[in-house]
């Protein structure tokens, strides 16, 4: 599994290293033209990054998450879940960059490769910030009345939860 | 957005904050919050420079065409979820190119495209302020999106001192591409029902003749 997705990412590199050799449609000019794209969105991220981390890490430091996390875990534990990504199931649909900030926090307290870390990072890569993206393409169109997109939105994503936990169960070595 | 944000950050704090005076957790909680500014800072200096990288790569990748492949590989499957839109060639080549886009995590290039798809839509539906089924599912299908490099996310699980970042790659496209699928079988059958209730609710409200008349009216 992990041999098959370095040979992806190898094999990418290893393509646009060859792009750049023989495509007259790229330049090495625009390789970084996009890394330079890429550091200024990742540096303007951190003054929201700042003050959300400072809150997350005050949300994990106060006990709130786990003291949650207990009480749902027996319920969580008969369908699957593990019960630690709650507050990232909460925050994944508002801000990508508060699950950013709390999925690093959930790595830091339980490990990236535990069950917890591994389900967290399958939902974080196969959802979206529901709310943002509905809120900037409805708004585009002057759309009021969104009638069941949310409702749809939000049972995807639950299904989501549930099939990261149900995918990792299968396919990942537990810890 | 931005005051979106203002407000988590003022409920997490409240809450964090009343919560540890019950618990005693009061010392923890400011020290987290040194922490949490500095730790913002260090995974900042982690991402940027994956980030960068990646953004480079796509950027490449996308002037040798694979965004383009990739628009024509999802074009039949678009028929399948926008039947009439395809037909008549309403906004059926903006929402392929959209979707690729997001699939290789270009956000910046998807977004503008995929206003345009919404702009194509909205016409089609006589722009009233009502959203269409089919500009629900567009949405909904965006909200849901199928990546093929989660980058930010590796790079996540990296600094996190993961001993394998991208042993999740398989996992997030198996996921991913089953979850859009649900996402439109869900817009689809939340449609269903809308339509239903909306049938209904015009029984409740007029006679029953009047009735068969507006909705040959409306559809």
């Amino acid at each position: 599994m992990e041999l098959l997705a370095s040979a992806v990412i190898c094999g990418v590199i290893v393509l646009v290293g060859a792009a750049l050799l023989f495509s007259k449609r790229t330049s090495f000019d625009h390789f970084i033209d996009g890394t330079k794209d890429g550091i200024r969105t990742c540096v303007g991220l951190l003054p929201t990054l700042i003050v959300l981390m400072v809150s997350v890490s005050m949300l994990s430091a106060s006990g709130l998450v786990d003291f949650l996390a207990e009480k749902i875990a027996p319920f969580c534990e008969k369908i699957g879940i593990p019960s630690e990504i709650l507050p990232l199931v909460i925050m994944r649909p508002i801000s990508g960059s508060a699950s950013n900030a709390m999925i690093s926090e959930l790595f830091e307290q339980y490990g990236a490769d535990s069950f917890a870390g591994n389900v967290a990072s399958v939902l974080l890569g196969s959802s979206d910030t529901i709310l943002y993206v509905s809120a900037v393409y409805f708004a585009s169109v002057n759309v009021r009345k969104t009638r069941h997109a949310l409702p749809a939105a939000f049972a995807a994503m639950l299904f989501c939860v549930f099939f990261s936990s149900l995918i990792c169960r299968l396919l990942l070595p537990q810890d | 957005m931005i005051h979106i944000l203002g407000k988590i950050f003022s409920i997490i704090s409240i809450i964090s904050l009343i919560f540890a005076i019950f618990t005693g957790n009061l010392s923890q909680l400011a020290g987290a919050m040194l922490d949490g500014a500095s730790k913002a800072v260090t995974l900042t200096l982690a991402l940027v420079g994956t980030m960068g990288f990646w953004s480079g790569v796509m950027c490449v990748l996308q002037d040798i065409g694979v965004c383009r492949l990739l628009a024509k590989v999802i074009a039949p499957i678009l028929k399948f979820i926008f039947p009439e839109n395809c037909k008549k060639g309403i906004a059926t080549d903006e929402i392929a190119a959209n979707i690729s886009a997001n699939m290789l995590g270009l956000g910046n290039a998807a977004t503008p495209i995929g206003i345009q798809a919404m702009k194509a839509l909205s016409k089609a539906n006589g722009d009233d302020g009502t959203a269409s089924d089919d500009m629900i599912t567009f949405v909904v299908m965006n909200t849901c999106a199928v990546s093929l490099m989660p980058t930010t996310l590796i790079a996540l699980r990296r600094a996190a001192g993961s001993a394998n970042p991208f042993s999740i790659l398989i996992p997030v496209w198996i996921c991913s591409v089953v979850c859009a699928a649900v996402a439109v079988f869900f817009a689809k059958a939340f449609a269903l029902f809308s339509h239903a209730g909306y049938k209904m609710k015009n029984a409740r409200d007029s006679a029953p003749p009047k009735t068969r008349e507006s909705k040959a009216g409306t559809e």
